[in-house]
């Protein structure tokens, strides 16, 4: 230290620690800035990025806007998307999707497959808090989610 | 019930001397004092960390984490008691028991209140001042016996801190002594009836206070435990117990510095109202809050600008102070 | 300039073809073929010009090997290219090590990954995979690793000196900042030497480009560099437009100008948050993570994610802002402007940080050259040197701010710097929110398989590191024939050993804190 021989650097030097110390103070009375997650559910804004989600046709809601084209599937960069297969059901024009294997741990939330599919089908959930106890819980069939969800 | 305590006690003192039944009646006091404190301050530290941090401390063990030391401890306790092969067996597990001597030593003379000290020793501060040497031997011994050239390090710079730092410790207690005119530390206290030594000795107080922060080890100086430095310190070899046991003895000597401030210079247990020893614990914890805010604020020094500032600033402040102090008693 | 350059190249060296190129076209303006005989001599002219070695790096084109060489200026934008021919049988080229002392580490890289062996290189080993490999991963044949050259593959064997007091930091330690290692060599408490070891968060992100379209390896800069995500995006998103020649909407370009401000003011607090905490001081890393929070929560509402943003596409934006945004930008401003007294009283002016930091790793001017240390490190040296100065981009051009620079070059001036780039970027902020325009936020006739024509491209931006530039070949198909990532973590680390010898090890812990590394950056 330099400015031992020097008793107004010393006096500077001090009077800062005082002043860091006065800033802390402060902090210890002001009231904390956590929010105690899980036990407070906290808002979640709109465009959050989750897993991957499907939309209905707002016309049929039986059904989901997606036409099994696959072009979701050939542009993801991780291949996260596992199986798409549809069926086409009897009078109708395009096809209907029956299964949707998404594979959220390789999933980056790029968005790249809500961006590329033509009929608008995929959109994010907001859903911050998966959790699993396997990589098996972590392959959503998102078909079966879509319909768990038209049942509520 | 109680008439039979006294007859039991009657019948001892036959044997021993009420002397004897006090003191160790004072010591078991103690002993309580000193684990009470290491619960309380576990707990404090955390809780006082996380709010300058503007975050809550623990919380889920018990209303206010309160009952988190207990959980800590019986995880300490349940950790396996790992040897490693090649260390000084003697050596290693002397270390950590003997740190807690001079520790529980110093309790002996300082005067809770005016009736609650164990023994009041007549050159009290020598006593305290001797043991506390005495602390820096364990922490040699415990990185000597480690057999790991980062714990003797790391011992060795604890060491070479201690030293430096007891100098400016005496000097400026000597102040004190001259002003009381004894080394007892209850005449000390009843000195400071009428006006506490700190208004008389600020000098003295910020000195003793600056050199009993790197007597604890603590930060700005605690560079001997450093975590984001390289050397883990002299502890590096010890788990479970034997670590809580270091941990343990870090934080009584927090609290026995704190006292002996308390007891120099800020009035021992004087205080209107209240009941003396409360007034003590009052006093003796705030200054312990001001240790623990000092942790969560200041960065760390390094080695040698911390040698730099006690051989080059606070050991030339303090004799001089001693020094003006002299001048003035005696003229 | 451009034309001085070439001309006093082709006077003074033999053999060197020189070609202007287009600045628009290519991010370039000069190439030069040098041979092996001279590219030493190439070198040296450039080292003499006070040219810095940008990148280096080194493209397969089947039956031959390019190494590409970029030098550029602190002072004006001047970029040459020059490249070096060698054959893709037994390639063998000259060593430039004891020119450009970055090249150590870049040869090393060439050497592992391409099977290119330099003559004259003090200590060819590998830098990032480890000994065990088999085969030269970026060639785009599979060429296995011939038996003679396994003898340079076992990179670490310290010397068994009696008295040599080795060392690990890291790769787990709370102050390496991520996965590196440090091999120390002590005397007591002084460094006698120190080496940095590579590779532990190695991802192929390199190779990955080649196996995915340009809209496919969008989510990638994210990870190269996580804290200054948005940054790395950029520099892959105007690469790629400035190839296919895309324009972006104004409204976009202002997007994009905020974004990339805040995300650099988040990176640099973590950065405040990290360095006191080297030395000890573990409270301002909650405080700066406080206002970090506010940072990440704006850039929520509009990009979806906190850390690793995918937000920019070819063309624009993914999607567009609100008013919002603009809002809760404008509080922002506000409230950081009364955070920075708080860090000042707590850090700045406390005597016991200012006497750690102070007058401890001093890294002096004349050696920028050699290392091509670009960003706040090389600003704390003194030379105003900013991408976003030197070649605009986005709306920077249209927007009043200042570079701030230091003296000495110590950690404290480093400290001061990014301190200082910290208030400017909210200067930033607030003077393109009120200039922020209405329209699309989209490029129109965006192909949906993006194939750029053919040709190569070199772009930079000033990420919160350094220059952070990309290096792409294009063969018109939608996938990179090769991508290479200049980083600038990379170039800046390697001045470490030079600057930790001889000093403290507490030191030269506090100096590694300074110099604000992200190892996923360096190891790709």
């Amino acid at each position: 230290m330099s400015g031992l021989t020097n008793p107004a650097a010393i006096i500077k030097g001090a009077y800062s620690l005082i002043v860091g110390l006065g800033v802390t103070i402060k902090a210890f009375f002001r009231p904390v800035v956590t929010s105690q997650y899980p036990r407070e559910v906290i808002d979640i804004s709109p465009r959050f990025r989750g897993h991957t989600k499907l939309v209905g046709d707002p016309e049929n809601p039986e059904r989901t806007l997606c036409i099994v084209c696959g072009m979701c599937q050939k542009s993801c960069p991780s291949g996260a998307i596992k199986k798409v297969e549809g069926e086409k059901k009897e009078g109708e024009k395009k096809k209907t999707l029956t299964t949707y294997i998404l594979d959220f741990t390789t999933c980056s939330q790029c968005g790249i497959c809500v961006e590329v599919c033509p009929t608008d089908a995929l959109a994010f959930s907001a859903d911050y808090n998966p959790v699993g106890f396997s990589r098996e819980d972590c392959r959503y069939d998102l078909v079966n989610e879509y319909e768990q969800r038209r049942a509520l | 019930m109680i008439a039979q305590i006294e007859q039991a006690a009657a019948q001892i003192a036959g044997i021993v001397g009420w002397e004897t039944i006090r003191i160790v009646v004072g010591l078991v006091g103690v002993l309580v004092v000193v684990l009470v404190n290491a619960l309380v301050l576990t707990w404090a530290e955390r809780k006082v960390s996380g709010h300058i941090q503007r975050r809550i401390g623990p919380k889920e063990v018990g209303p206010f984490g309160l009952l988190q030391p207990i959980a800590d401890t019986i995880k300490l306790l349940a950790k396996e008691l790992l040897t490693p092969q090649n260390v000084e067996k003697p050596l290693y597990l002397l270390a950590p028991t003997l740190i807690f001597v001079p520790v529980l030593v110093s309790f002996i003379v300082i005067p809770f209140d005016s009736y609650l000290q164990v023994k009041d020793i007549n050159v009290g501060i020598l006593v305290i001042l001797a043991f506390s040497s005495l602390s820096v031997l364990s922490i040699l011994i415990a990185g000597l016996g480690s057999n790991n050239k980062y714990s003797l390090i790391g011992s060795l710079r604890s060491v070479a801190q201690n030293i430096a730092y007891e100098i400016p410790l005496l000097l400026s207690l000597l102040a004190v002594v001259l002003m009381a005119g004894s080394l007892s530390l209850k005449d000390i206290v009843e000195a400071q009836k009428g006006l506490w030594y700190v208004v008389y000795q600020p000098i003295a107080f910020l000195v003793f206070f600056v050199a009993s922060v790197a007597e604890t080890n603590r930060t700005p100086f605690d560079l001997p435990e450093a975590e984001s430095e390289l050397v883990a310190g002299f502890h590096t070899e010890y788990s479970g117990m034997r670590f809580a046991l270091f941990f343990l003895a870090e934080y009584t000597n927090m609290f026995i510095v704190s006292a002996m401030i308390t007891t120099f210079f800020l009035g021992g247990y004087g205080g209107p109202i209240l009941p003396g020893f409360v007034w003590f614990f009052i006093k003796t914890y705030l200054l312990v809050f001001v240790f623990l805010w000092f942790r969560w604020t200041f960065p760390r020094v390094r080695f040698d600008q911390l040698l730099n500032v006690s051989w080059k600033l606070l050991i030339p402040l303090s004799l001089l102070n001693l020094l003006v102090t002299g001048g003035i008693l005696k003229i | 300039m451009v034309t001085k350059i070439s001309e006093e190249l082709k006077a003074s060296l033999k053999g060197v073809d020189t070609q202007e190129a287009s600045y628009e076209r290519n991010g370039y303006h000069l190439t030069a073929e040098a041979q092996p005989g001279n590219m030493a001599d190439v070198a040296g002219f450039f080292k003499d010009r006070t040219f810095y070695l940008e990148d280096m790096c080194c493209v397969d084109y089947g039956d031959y090997l390019e190494l590409v060489y970029f030098f550029n200026k602190y002072s004006e934008l001047c970029r040459v290219k020059v490249i070096l021919k060698v054959e893709a049988e037994k390639p063998v080229a000259p060593s430039i090590s004891h020119i450009y002392r970055i090249t150590h580490w870049y040869e090393r890289e060439i050497h592992e990954f391409f099977g290119v062996y330099f003559e004259g290189h003090p200590k060819l080993i590998y830098l990032f995979l480890h000994e065990g490999i088999d085969h030269y991963p970026l060639r785009k044949k599979r060429v296995p690793v011939p038996a003679e050259d396994k003898a340079l593959l076992n990179s670490l064997s310290p010397e068994t000196e009696e008295d040599a007091f080795f060392v690990n930091l890291g790769p787990q330690h709370p102050s390496t900042h991520g996965v590196l290692r440090v091999i120390v060599k002590m005397d007591g408490e002084y460094i006698l030497s120190a080496d940095p070891v590579l590779g532990y968060l190695h991802r192929m992100h390199e190779k990955m480009a080649e196996n995915r379209s340009y809209l496919q390896f969008l989510p990638n800069p994210a990870r190269i560099d996580y804290p200054g995500a948005l940054l790395l995006n950029l520099a892959h998103v105007t690469t790629v437009e400035k190839l296919c020649g895309i324009e972006v909407p104004e409204r976009a370009q202002y997007v994009r100008t905020i974004t990339c401000e805040l995300n650099r003011i988040a990176s640099h607090l973590l950065w405040f948050g990290a360095f006191p905490a080297d030395l000890g001081a573990l409270t301002p890393f909650l405080y700066a993570f406080d206002d970090r929070e506010q940072i990440l929560d704006i850039l929520e509402d509009i990009t979806g994610s906190r850390l690793t943003y995918c937000y920019f596409r070819f063309g624009g934006l993914y999607n567009d802002v609100d008013d919002v945004f603009v809002d809760k930008t404008k509080a922002f401003v506000k409230r950081m402007r009364e955070r920075f007294d708080v860090y000042e009283k707590l850090v700045t002016g406390n005597v016991i940080f200012v006497n750690r930091a102070k007058g401890t790793g001093i890294f002096k001017q004349a050696d920028t050259i050699s290392y091509g240390c670009t960003g706040p490190f090389v600003r704390s040296t003194g030379i105003p040197f900013d991408m976003r100065k030197a070649e605009p981009y986005a709306v920077y051009d249209q927007i009043d701010f200042q570079i701030p620079t230091g003296t000495v070059g110590d950690n404290m001036d480093r400290y001061n710097v990014r301190m200082t780039e910290m208030e400017m970027s909210l200067r930033i902020i607030e003077q393109a929110i009120a200039k922020l325009p209405s329209g699309p936020y989209k490029a129109e006739k965006v192909p949906k398989k993006l194939k750029p024509p053919k040709g190569d491209i070199y772009n930079a931006v000033e990420s919160s590191r350094g220059e952070a530039g990309v290096y792409v070949v294009s063969d018109e198909s939608d996938t990179p024939y090769r991508m290479r990532w200049r980083v600038p973590s990379y170039s800046n680390l390697m001045t470490f050993p030079s600057l930790a010898e001889g000093t403290l090890i507490a030191d030269a812990i506090a100096t590694l804190g300074s110099y604000d590394i992200v190892v996923p950056e360096i190891d790709r």
